[in-house]
């Protein structure tokens, strides 16, 4: 089986999906869940596999190539899985709304054309994956109307810039190398100078950095995150955004190679500052939100800082944490946005302040939607820990206390509004609107189920998918790390879950024992501990609204986004420059005459007096 | 052994034939254009693989150049002559339905006249000759953009005939020297004597003036900043087929004509940096006219003015990849142009006004019109798979192969415009699919004759976008004899 046949299958499956759609939805809605899976098993058929180049086409005389290493299998399978589980998710979550058979087909475009990106051997194909991502994406994004539209436009705004920027770095390799291969390139790049090496990273840099949201380039995200239907939320944030990661991991570690990338101090310690500040800043704006989706949104842009100084630290221990919090991120953020999607499915709402008491309505959703958080903040026992240890462990032990201190803070930030997100939707009271919801459909509890299990399963066994990131750090030249199925020990630093397993088990049957030891409580109604037996008007009494008003007044002075606002003051200044201009067609045929006539004796002045041509 | 004198022979012949037929029946006339092109595409199908080994040259009553007037079926000749053809019959096509009222039998004569004109100016080989092509080609579209007959349509018919006119004189004047100086009207002859009387650094004053004139004259058609003017309020007061036709054909023979008088008559090499800097100008003047337009016809005329801008910096980069992406470009505009006219025609028809924001939920009326819209704005912006890709490539990649910081620049501000671009033309996307349309009746998608040219051009543009290497043949060639002014000289007068 060849890596051609896999796209052929992503890209033919997408249109053969929105086709069947025309005849009948059953069979739409099979064939799209049929080709997701049938794509997660053909990726899983190809684990442990190295493909070297296979060449399908021609672009002009640039040949196109195909490739899978580790690097790539493990990007492919995340994009499968978690594309496939949105895939099943929207199943009852798109039913009933418009141009349903577009929305699968643009989805799967999105999936297919990311698994693209992902195989790719070679720049040309690299951007046209990339692009029929941008596209696709940003028909999906718009795909909900209203603010959906604005938020649409500001991303593939973002996203062209980031492509001419990607477009005119690969354009300048061609023209030095004559090749646009991976390999072929990482091999003659090694003897190009520092200041062209630093201008292409730069480039490529605003490409990549675009896509994965990182500070100064965030400012789609939270629009497009929280405006895009809540299956695409979970592709957008789990998958689409780390195709940033992956261009940053391919930029760094196979085109320029790890030898030269660490030398490159000052880049890298500003891209590490970069980091910090993506992780520092969109956690505390998380805690503002009150739109359920919008904090997930900043919440993962706040995450992505955690990726990026996993992955620009360079030492073996930090790029494993790097690449094995992209997928812990791609797992619960998808997991998250598919449990609010649920619920707004539901409610017909996101917003937290009209929200509460759901965990009666919708276990199963709160079930993920906590597991989904734990793994966020990193509490032992979910695969979040696991990375956010191994990098907290990087940064202390080669001492970069600034760095190692925001991370921590970044956490402290990521636990007041995950608790505000769990509490808000799903503890509290629960509003009277709401008595008579429904449960959750099957094709959303089993994501949600899924995902949960992924989450725990990885966090008590990382050696799992830590053997596989250990591969692709090796093939980096990073030295091999010494990985059990219980974690890593090597002279850096040990991390066995085995005993952390142990240790919240004994914690837990210990508390358990004593908590039934003691009285057993009384259920009181709400009127009497919070009023003291005072009559509240239901309606009114909601004691989520402005969850940590406090805080808020103390940090909000700090926390606008000023970098949206500096971008919309280009924007608006580029408006009206292009009013301005348009004024050069008067519409007064007297004036375009003098235009000629003027353009005439430009043109011969200029010979005259300089005698340039 | 077919003859290139054909491309022009019959359809002339058949233009004068329509009013004729008209006699006959009402019911003929209208496919008389659609017969003519068609035969005309079929020969420069024909004629492709025997113009890419040897230019083919035809002299018209015996005498041998430059004693006559001949024409050169070179390879530019006939990529242009296969655009002309192409998008000419699937526009007679379209128009079949589109046009109904008015004077059609006049409509249908001026538009294979007008086509006639465009051909002829391609495959000329004399300047003269050109001039005459390039009126007929002009006086036809003054006619064609009045022909709704409304007062909008009057106004810029007669704005557009006053700048064109003063174009054409200035040509004529260029020409009349040219002929003073050399004695003779022969392109290849002018370009041989200009080569062997001046210097090679700098053009002296006598031969500059004619240049000068000739640029700016022919720059009028062609769109150049600051002689496009007339452009937006033609190209949006035509019926939209006409729009297609000068969108799509009539301003890319304009730039044919500016390309062939810089690169083969007078060879010079010393402007090609200016010309770059006019292309970057006119394409940013264009985007941002186009940015905050809310009437879909001007909106696309200016980014019309957008894209000649980065054809002509294309061509001015001077090398065979250079020109080579402004061809691409010429062909990849052509297509994703014309296909967005005729789809904005029948949006226009259907909602009875050219206001954007009229076209809230067409994408459920008309899903397939909407569609190829949409494709045709993503080839225009330049988005992989279609094929405005592989032409922005080529473009981006010579400028980048030049190796000078200058030029690095310049891209990067064509690539902005790229930008404006896109962001207008995904608001048009976004409203037609995604903004609730206020009245909800059913499909309204336009008629057979209109879906089959607008089907064709979104399936060329796919393929071509997919598989590029169909055409870069013709395009490594016709660069080739751009470039070569030499050889052009030596095939013609031998």
């Amino acid at each position: 089986m060849s890596l051609q046949f896999l796209l052929t299958i992503a890209f033919a499956g997408a249109f053969l999906t929105y086709f069947s759609g025309k005849i009948s939805s059953k069979i739409r809605n099979f064939l799209a869940v049929f080709i997701s899976l049938l794509l997660v098993a053909i990726v899983a058929f190809f684990y442990n596999k190295h493909i070297e180049n296979t060449l399908y086409l021609k672009f002009f005389d640039i040949p196109l190539a195909l490739r899978l290493n580790a690097l790539s299998w493990f990007f492919a399978i995340t994009i499968t899985v978690v594309g496939s589980l949105s895939v099943i998710f929207s199943l009852s979550y798109i039913k009933g709304r418009e141009r349903t058979d577009f929305y699968y087909l643009m989805m799967m475009l999105v999936n297919a054309s990311m698994l693209g990106i992902v195989l790719s051997g070679d720049f040309v194909s690299f951007y046209i994956f990339w692009e029929i991502m941008s596209w696709s994406a940003f028909l999906l994004i718009s795909y909900n109307r209203g603010p959906a539209i604005a938020a649409g436009m500001k991303y593939i705004i973002m996203s062209i810039i980031g492509s001419i920027a990607m477009l005119m770095g690969m354009l300048s390799l061609y023209t030095n190398y004559g090749t646009l291969s991976f390999s072929e390139i990482a091999s003659l790049i090694t003897s190009a100078s520092s200041g062209y090496v630093l201008f292409i990273l730069i480039l490529f840099c605003i490409a990549f950095g675009i896509k994965n949201a990182v500070l100064p380039f965030h400012t789609w995200l939270p629009d497009a995150h929280s405006e895009a239907p809540s299956p695409f939320s979970a592709i957008l944030s789990g998958i689409l955004i780390k195709i940033g990661t992956y261009g940053f991991i391919l930029i760094f570690y196979v085109i320029v190679g790890l030898r030269i990338f660490r030398g490159l101090f000052g880049f890298r310690y500003i891209l590490l500052i970069l980091g910090a500040i993506t992780i520092l800043v969109p956690s505390f704006i998380a805690m503002l939100q009150d739109d359920a989706k919008r904090l997930l949104a900043w919440s993962s842009i706040g995450q992505v800082g955690y990726i990026i100084l996993g992955i620009t630290f360079g030492t073996s221990l930090s790029i494993t944490s790097g690449i094995f919090h992209f997928f812990n991120h791609a797992a619960f953020k998808a997991l998250l946005f598919l449990s609010v999607g649920a619920v707004e499915y539901r409610t017909r709402t996101r917003d937290l302040n009209s929200l509460g008491g759901l965990i009666k309505k919708m276990p199963i959703t709160f079930i993920g939607a906590l597991v989904g958080t734990c793994g966020l903040i990193g509490v032992p026992l979910t695969n979040g820990f696991v990375s956010k240890w191994l990098l907290y462990k990087t940064l202390i032990l080669k001492p970069a206390p600034f760095l190692a201190f925001v991370s921590l803070i970044g956490t402290w930030a990521a636990i007041f509004y995950s608790y505000k997100l769990i509490h808000n939707i799903f503890l509290g009271q629960l509003p009277e609107k709401y008595n008579n919801l429904e449960k959750e459909p099957f094709s959303m509890q089993l994501p949600i189920i899924i995902l949960s299990g992924t989450i725990i399963l990885f966090g008590i066994f990382p050696g799992i998918p830590l053997k596989v990131i250990n591969t692709i750090g090796t093939s980096f030249g990073f030295e091999s790390l010494n990985i059990t199925i219980w974690g890593v020990s090597a002279e850096t630093g040990i991390l066995n879950t085995i005993n952390i397993f142990f240790t919240v088990l004994i914690a837990g049957i210990i508390s358990w024992m004593l908590f039934r030891a003691g009285r057993r409580s009384i259920p009181v109604s709400q009127e009497d501990s919070y009023a003291a037996g005072a009559y509240i008007p239901k309606e009114k009494y909601h004691y989520t609204v402005k969850f940590y008003n406090p805080l808020y007044r103390m940090i909000i002075p700090y926390l606008r986004d000023v970098i949206d606002e500096f971008y919309y003051w280009i924007a608006n200044s580029v408006k009206k420059f292009c009013n301005g201009v348009r004024k050069i067609y008067t519409g007064d045929v007297g004036n375009y005459v003098l235009y000629i006539i003027f353009f005439l004796a430009l043109l011969i002045f200029i010979q005259l007096r300089w005698r340039l041509w | 052994m077919v003859n290139p004198i054909l491309l022009i022979a019959v359809p002339l012949g058949l233009a004068f034939a329509v009013p004729l037929f008209g006699f006959i029946s009402k019911r003929i006339e209208k496919y008389i254009p659609l017969v003519g092109m068609l035969f005309n595409l079929v020969i420069s199908l024909l004629l492709i693989s025997r113009v890419l080994e040897n230019p083919i040259i035809v002299s018209i009553g015996g005498w041998k150049p430059p004693f006559c007037i001949n024409l050169v079926a070179g390879p530019v000749s006939i990529l242009f002559s296969l655009i002309i053809a192409l998008v000419g019959l699937l526009v007679s096509i379209y128009a079949l339905e589109y046009i109904k009222e008015g004077a059609t039998e006049k409509y249908h004569m001026l538009y294979l006249l007008l086509l006639t004109g465009a051909t002829g100016v391609v495959l000329t080989g004399d300047i003269f000759n050109l001039f005459v092509f390039f009126e007929i080609l002009c006086i036809s579209s003054y006619a064609l953009v009045a022909y709704i007959g409304d007062k909008a349509g009057i106004e810029s018919a007669v704005k557009y005939l006053i700048q064109g006119a003063i174009g054409s004189s200035l040509l004529l004047i260029g020409v009349g020297l040219l002929y003073g100086l050399f004695g003779t009207l022969n392109m290849a002859d002018i370009a041989r004597n200009i080569s062997s009387s001046a210097g090679k650094s700098i053009i002296p004053m006598s031969v500059f003036v004619p240049f000068v004139l000739l640029i700016t004259g022919l720059g009028v058609e062609a769109a150049i900043f600051p002689l496009n003017a007339w452009l937006p309020d033609a190209h949006s007061s035509a019926p939209s087929s006409i729009s297609a036709i000068l969108s799509g054909l009539a301003i890319e023979v304009g730039v044919y004509a500016v390309a062939r008088v810089i690169f083969t008559i007078f060879g010079v090499e010393s402007i090609f940096l200016f010309l770059c800097l006019l292309g970057v100008l006119t394409l940013l003047i264009g985007e941002m006219s186009a940015f905050s337009q809310n009437n879909i016809k001007r909106m696309l005329a200016y980014s019309s003015i957008g894209q000649i801008g980065l054809i002509v910096f294309a061509l001015g980069i001077g090398t065979s990849y250079g020109v080579a992406g402004g061809l691409f470009q010429v062909v990849s505009h052509s297509l994703a142009k014309a296909l967005l006219f005729l789809a904005a025609g029948y949006m226009i028809y259907r909602t009875g006004s050219m206001d954007i924001s009229s076209f809230e939920g067409i994408g459920k009326k008309m899903p397939l019109t909407s569609l190829a819209f949409t494709i045709g704005a993503f080839s225009l912006v330049g988005l992989p798979p279609f094929v405005g890709f592989p032409s922005k490539f080529l473009i981006v990649r010579a400028a980048l192969a030049k190796g000078e910081i200058l030029f690095t620049v310049l891209i990067a501000f064509v690539l902005l415009g790229t930008v404006i671009e896109g962001a207008y033309f995904f608001r048009v996307v976004q409203v037609l699919y995604f903004k609730q349309g206020k009245t909800n009746s059913g499909k309204q998608e336009a008629p057979i004759a209109a879906l089959v040219p607008i089907i064709v051009l979104t399936v060329l543009i796919v393929v071509m976008g997919m598989y590029p290497k169909l055409i870069t043949n013709i395009l490594s060639s016709a660069a080739s004899e751009f470039l070569n002014r030499v050889d052009y000289i030596k095939g013609v007068l031998g």
